[in-house]
């Protein structure tokens, strides 16, 4: 009996494990199978000549460039406001918090973590309805909306990654700056950011990967199907997840769908190294913690 | 010889000039104008907008059109409340919003039908409208029950927002209950999707988006073109229209005034509607 | 009467400089930070007012209870949210009990029950699987799931509970053995050098011994993908067939609360629709926030009574 149990028991994790890597493996081969043949200029520009698609000068039909441009803008000014606040707020909780404020601002950031993201685009929808009501009646959801959402929503990785960076520096490194006679300021400057600097930038790292990736906040926020380029940032855009979901659900015909698998492909690929830069980061971070 | 030489070649120059200016002819007021513009709502009238948005782009690289879809209730609404410039809607505006909007201006610029819409293997040839309504509300659940084979139905609807679903339920439902398992889609390519995928499925969708991908039955023994919704036979039709609020401005009037045009009627026709004029 | 107000002010700033630790020698810099600190820590409580205000209406006008009616026919007058509730719910439990037992055996598995450069392999993949967007699970699973389900059960379209627990299942497992991994990788390797000399298998110490000296992160996973599950949009958008029931069998369509959101997004602005979409975003966020306060009293209960070493 007691050799039944074991039997059980090991059946179930080993199958656990058969199972989950076997359907892991089974997605990656769908997307790489159907996704990589598409997978060439025309899928990024289509009929326009590469160079001038780039600059700007023609426009884009029916293929990937304009929503690279969009995903690429985005994220780059969700993580324009949402770094100095992430990590200025993970500063002041490592360093002068005192417990009670720590414990109340961890607990909210903690509650905005866990936020449905399509609460957060609800929310910057109601943002603009509020303000067309009251001081901005020509307010309308464009990529600056969707760059706050977004940035709303990897702050509290940013917060988090931040804090625990700069609390694991060793203590003997933390008496670097006060021995040399710095202020606070100096020993943040210069002593504890740069040890720390690993984990904040893979932290950033991780933002910017979970940014690419998400597509409700900006469903509801200003991406829209066909925008070509962005002009400007209060105008609509287009974004790659987006497109992966429009394409789905509405492909025209085969080559459309063929299209959506290369845009899953090449933002599997986007978001894989986002997201095994800041694993490699952290790793490296770890082994230089505790071989202290 | 010179005054011969001479008159042969403004003759050709002239001929020239009528073909070649009256190709012209459509698109020429863009050439003066710039700016951007945006048209939400319908997604029957997608194809079509994106044809017209792209022939005026490329003509002129300094006017930016953006093209999107959400439905016929989102389009009104959108145009109302001054957050798009045309608002398409696959119905006429409704009382209720015309009483919230009050200057909306319509301009219907195609007649399309609605048509149920089944896998291209079901066998089925005729559907009566009472058929219809007893499947859509869930009373006949089986393919079998109609004399196919044997298969569950499976009922797919649009979402609030869709003109093409007002029409549908008003004019081919009369009005009836749609049955509450019924999966939804939100736009008529979602729908010509889900349907051409499943051989059980049954939906509806703009005529002008069938192809060879699903099949419309006989509706009443009539079939669900686009000739018979203009002789009358066929009457689950609607018209497509653009609203925008107020007189739109010389931009938006190009456009509207392209879209009414002849060239325009060519990719109507091509996308499988019927043009106005 | 003024000084004792005065010094009445005076008490109250300096509690609130202790508290939030203001200094005598605070620079710009510091009360930049001091800045980034409170707004991040009100912006969660502007959100939830801001959804708050855009549900008053319903109540003003009485029509809270028209919301929490059973059935969604805005074409007939009905707005109840009440079946895209249960959708949520449903989705949510029956994804958490496929996901759970997988995640805990595969933490096992990386802990000493296989062989431990393949546990290391696994560990790698769940990294990796925390990086796969969630619009690539609900596509692929509309394109390879959804018509294996309706091939294989002649029961309904393929777009159902099932498909979608299913598919959120794939998503939530690591979120569920990174939590439990976490907090093995801590407490293990004392309580393996104890077990081994006393003597005991790998496989009595891991359920006899570490796994309850574990507990923490087994309620506290359950409760996180739990929260995972509910919030996730996209899953429940494409794969769950938005049919606005009760969910009867697994087979059945159904609608989340968060499919609902991004379907009905954009409507009329002022009607039950629009408000039935804010009321559901109140609901979402009153759940994740149930799951945080949980997780919290979770972990204040269960730290505290651990020895630490």
């Amino acid at each position: 009996m007691i050799k039944g149990y074991r039997f059980l028991l090991l059946s179930w994790v080993w199958l656990s494990v058969l199972a989950l890597v076997s359907v892991v493996a089974g997605f990656l081969t769908f997307i790489i199978h159907c996704g990589l043949p598409s997978v060439d200029l025309h899928l990024f520009f289509g009929d326009t000549p590469v160079w001038s698609a780039i600059l700007g000068q023609a426009r884009v039909w029916d293929a990937l460039w304009p929503a690279c441009v969009g995903t690429f803008l985005v994220i780059v000014l969700a993580a324009f406001m949402a770094i100095p606040l992430g990590v200025g707020c993970g500063i002041y909780l490592a360093q002068y918090a005192s417990p009670p404020f720590r414990k109340i601002v961890s607990f909210n950031v903690e509650l905005l973590a866990g936020t449905p993201s399509i609460v957060m685009g609800l929310f910057g929808f109601s943002l603009i309805l509020f303000l067309r009501k009251t001081f901005l009646p020509q307010a309308n959801t464009c990529l600056f909306l969707s760059a706050g959402c977004l940035a709303l929503l990897i702050l509290p990785y940013l917060i988090f990654t931040t804090q625990t960076a700069l609390e694991n520096i060793a203590q003997n490194q933390r008496l670097v700056g006060p021995s040399l006679g710095f202020n606070r300021l100096q020993t943040l400057l210069h002593v504890l950011l740069p040890a720390a600097s690993k984990g904040i930038f893979g932290g950033i790292v991780l933002a910017v990967g979970r940014a690419a990736e998400d597509t409700a906040v900006i469903m509801l926020t200003g991406v829209i199907a066909n925008a070509g380029l962005p002009r400007g940032v209060f105008g609509n855009f287009e974004a790659l997840p987006f497109r992966i979901f429009y394409l789905a659900a509405e492909h025209r015909n085969q080559a459309e769908l063929d299209s959506a698998y290369g845009t899953a492909f090449v933002l599997l690929c986007v978001v894989g190294v986002l997201f095994t830069g800041a694993y490699a980061l952290h790793k490296t971070m770890e082994w230089r913690w505790t071989k202290h | 010889m010179n005054r011969l030489m001479k008159s042969l070649g403004l003759s050709v120059m002239f001929v020239l000039l009528l073909c070649g200016g009256s190709l012209a002819d459509e698109l020429t007021p863009f050439d003066s104008l710039h700016g951007e513009m945006s048209i939400a709502g319908g997604t029957a009238h997608l194809p079509v907008m994106q044809d017209a948005a792209r022939k005026i782009m490329t003509r002129n690289s300094q006017i930016v059109i953006t093209v999107a879809g959400g439905g016929s209730g989102v389009g009104v609404q959108k145009v109302g409340e001054g957050l798009v410039d045309i608002g398409n809607s696959g119905r006429p505006v409704s009382k209720k919003e015309l009483a919230k909007y009050s200057d909306l201006v319509a301009f219907p610029f195609a007649v399309d039908g609605v048509a149920v819409v089944i896998h291209p293997q079901n066998p089925l040839a005729n559907l009566t409208s009472t058929q219809i309504q007893d499947i859509f509300a869930g009373k006949i659940t089986n393919w079998q029950q109609l004399g196919g084979s044997d298969g569950t139905i499976n009922i797919y609807s649009r979402d609030e927002a869709s003109g093409t679903r007002a029409v549908f339920w008003k004019k081919c439902l009369a009005k009836g209950l749609v049955a509450e398992h019924a999966n939804i889609v939100p736009s008529n390519g979602a729908m010509k999707v889900a349907i051409s995928r499943d051989a059980n499925a049954i939906g509806y969708v703009s005529i002008g988006h069938i192809d060879g991908s699903v099949k419309a039955p006989l509706f009443n023994d009539v079939a669900a073109s686009q000739e018979n919704a203009v002789n009358g036979s066929y009457v689950v039709v609607r018209k497509l229209y653009m609203n925008t609020k107020g007189q739109p401005s010389p931009l938006v009037q190009a456009f509207i005034t392209y879209v009414l045009g002849d060239e325009s009627a060519t990719s109507i026709e091509r996308h499988g509607y019927i043009p106005l004029h | 009467m003024i000084t004792q107000v005065k010094t009445r002010c005076q008490q109250l700033l300096m509690k609130l400089n202790t508290f939030v630790s203001i200094d005598r020698d605070f620079t710009w810099f510091d009360w930049l930070l001091l800045c980034a600190a409170v707004f991040s820590a009100l912006i969660v409580g502007v959100l939830f007012i801001f959804l708050l205000y855009f549900t008053l209406p319903l109540f003003l006008e009485g029509k809270a209870a028209e919301l929490f009616s059973a059935h969604w026919r805005p074409f007939h007058g009905e707005f109840g949210i009440l079946p895209m509730v249960a959708g949520s719910l449903a989705l949510a439990l029956c994804s958490l009990s496929i996901a759970y037992p997988v995640g805990l055996g595969i933490c096992l598995f990386i802990h000493g029950l296989g062989p431990e450069k393949l546990g290391r392999v696994v560990l790698l993949i769940i990294h990796f699987m925390t990086g796969i967007p969630t619009v690539i699970y609900g596509f692929v699973a509309a394109f390879v799931l959804v018509p294996f389900l309706r091939n294989a059960f002649a029961a309904g379209s393929g777009f159902s509970l099932l498909a979608a627990a299913l598919t959120l299942s794939v998503l939530i497992v690591p979120t569920i053995v990174l939590l439990i991994h976490s907090q093995l990788q801590q407490i293990s390797p004392a309580l393996r050098l104890t077990a081994t000399t006393l003597g005991i298998s790998r496989i009595d110490e891991l359920f006899h011994i570490t796994l309850p000296a574990a507990s923490y992160s087994l309620f506290a996973a359950a409760v996180l993908g739990f929260g995972r599950a509910v919030g996730d949009t996209l899953i429940a958008l494409m794969v769950a067939g938005n049919a606005a029931q009760f969910p009867d069998s697994a087979f059945d369509s159904i609608r989340a609360l968060t499919a609902h959101i991004a379907l009905v997004v954009a409507t009329d602005s002022q009607s039950s629709l629009y408000h039935s979409l804010f009321a559901s975003g109140v609901i979402l966020f009153i759940t994740t926030a149930m799951v945080n306060i949980t997780l919290n009293r979770l972990r204040a209960r269960f730290v505290t009574s651990v020895v630490n070493d």
